[in-house]
């Protein structure tokens, strides 16, 4: 089945002095995950997304849309990236975000809805 | 009974029967469906079937595990016409395999367990769910025995079941590599189970829910230890469960009212039980990996054997206790040492122990203040005494509990 490992993370962590260093750091880490993941078998995709600053968010309420700049929820750690990763089970899915690179964050592992599944 | 002990001729009897037979029925229904809820539906179901039959089976629990996969087929079959997903129909034709199966049942208990303590599933709910779907406790009986409203219960174990469904939790053993932690969880769900049911003197819970939970947590701590034998911190774990059930009979006096350990009766200790947990230490020593529960399982062992020699070895007591401490530090631990210390080195020694603990944080547990107590009576300041069991009282202790206060402090005054 397929799962979203969903990167939260706190982009400031990439924002000192050793932040350029840390970056290529976790770059690096992605690249070595998605070998690993093609040596494995793994079928999977993923982005990296932009910093949340670049965010514009539409907020419905009453049947009325309203813009609004910046992410969805004001936190520390916004969504950075995601793989989407096909596995056996849960258990296997946690293995991989064990080993996905975060600096500061955490990882939301979430079953995705199969097409044509009821619901 | 009239044909020699070999049928099950009264109701009482293939009603224990089919308790006794769950775990193992419910297990393999859960592994073959992936699904707690239709699991337990299933067996519900045939339960109810099994009790009205004119003359009870000769095997139970192969003949409920038997009509309850032909009933979880039908269900599944129902389903699958309604929805027709792939899925469905999947599900469908791996249980129709799984009915051609010979028997004997297959045993999936461990794979049950480790699947309700999962560690994907909070700390809190395990246990509950464990109790639930293993046991076959009811919910209001599991909600009383971790102190929330059954409606919450019910909710925190409907949600663990929809996780475990949908979440794609694996229903697999989870590799050797990774026991340690799961065990982890599963010993922790456990050791909740058995606090909170112990916690329990005078069965007040228990006769709420008219279900004996202290026999319903030993049976599914020795069902771990049994499962487990090469774990010995299982074995110490289902050593505690039967030394603390070995006193059942001791804790409570004629009035209802809870004796603590230091007053009561050995005599009136279960002998059985005390013997069935030292050969599980011994079994556990032999495996050459200490752990807390074995330690634990120690010092209430070594409590135990004032039954044959009329004496407690203190100085053992607080030796153990400097082990566990060392291995689990916690403000509770301390006062269990402090006390031990008391009895070598006087009720002094023990206060100052004591006073040494953070008071803020235990100041909302009864037995800071029990202990206090007991020590400021020794040492002869029976105001300061009282003062501390008012306090204890103040905590709303269970009947059982609050009757011995009470009694102890009239008898300060």
């Amino acid at each position: 089945m397929q799962f979203m490992l969903m990167i939260n993370e706190d982009e400031s962590a990439y924002a000192g002095p050793d932040g350029a260093a840390l970056l290529e750091a976790t770059l690096a880490g992605h690249m070595k995950l998605a070998e690993d993941l093609v040596a494995a078998g793994v079928p999977f995709s993923g982005e990296r997304l932009k910093p949340a600053a670049t965010a514009t968010t539409i907020r419905w309420e009453n049947g009325t849309a309203t813009l609004h700049d910046g992410p969805f929820a004001e936190t520390h750690e916004e969504l950075g990236g995601f793989y989407i990763i096909d596995v056996e089970s849960l258990d296997a899915a946690l293995e991989w975000a064990r080993r996905i690179p975060v600096p500061k964050g955490g990882i939301e592992v979430r079953p995705v809805w199969p097409m044509g599944a009821e619901g | 009974m009239a044909d020699g002990g070999r049928g099950l001729s009264l109701p009482l009897d293939l009603a224990q029967a089919i308790m006794a037979a769950r775990p193992r029925v419910v297990a393999a229904l859960a592994a073959a469906l992936h699904d707690l809820d239709a699991a337990e539906e299933a067996f519900a179901e045939a339960a109810a079937r099994c009790l009205v039959l004119p003359a009870p089976p000769r095997d139970v629990g192969a003949w409920l595990f038997v009509a309850a996969r032909r009933r979880a087929l039908d269900a599944l079959r129902k389903k699958a016409a309604e929805v027709r997903s792939t899925e469905a129909l999947a599900q469908v034709s791996d249980m129709a395999d799984i009915l051609e199966l010979p028997e004997p049942i297959p045993d999936e208990r461990l794979r049950l367990l480790f699947i309700c303590c999962h560690p994907a599933l909070g700390a809190e709910v395990r246990a509950a769910l464990a109790l639930k779907v293993i046991c076959g406790l009811p919910v209001a009986a599991i909600a009383r025995l971790f102190a929330v409203s059954e409606q919450a219960m019910f909710q925190r174990i409907t949600r663990a079941k929809v996780k475990v469904r949908d979440a794609g939790i694996a229903f697999e053993l989870p590799p050797r590599r990774d026991w340690p932690e799961r065990l982890g969880a599963v010993l922790l769900a456990l050791e909740l189970a058995f606090t909170a049911a112990y916690a329990d003197a005078g069965g007040e819970l228990a006769a709420d829910v008219g279900e004996d939970l202290g026999a319903e947590v030993e049976r599914l701590a020795l069902l771990v230890a049994e499962l487990l034998p090469q774990e010995p911190e299982a074995l110490g774990l289902a050593a505690q469960v039967l030394l603390a059930r070995s006193r059942a009979g001791a804790r409570v006096d004629g009035e209802g009212a809870m004796v603590p350990l230091s007053r009561q009766n050995p005599a009136r200790w279960d002998g059985l039980r005390i013997e069935q947990a030292r050969a599980l230490m011994d079994r556990a020593a032999t495996l050459g990996r200490s752990g807390p529960c074995q330690v634990m399982a120690a010092i209430q062992l070594t409590h135990a054997r004032r039954a044959f020699d009329g004496r407690t070895d203190w100085a053992a007591i607080l030796r153990l206790y400097d082990v566990l401490l060392a291995l689990r530090p916690s403000p509770m631990v301390a006062l269990s040492r402090a006390l031990a210390l008391a009895q070598i080195e006087g009720a002094e020694a023990g206060l100052a122990e004591l006073d040494a603990l953070p008071a803020e944080r235990l100041a909302l547990a009864r037995p800071f203040h029990v202990a206090r107590a007991d020590l400021l009576a020794k040492a002869g300041r029976e105001d300061a005494a009282r003062a501390a069991l008012g306090a204890a009282l103040a905590l709303k202790p269970p009947r059982a509990e609050r009757l011995w206060l009470e009694g102890w402090r009239d008898r300060l005054a």
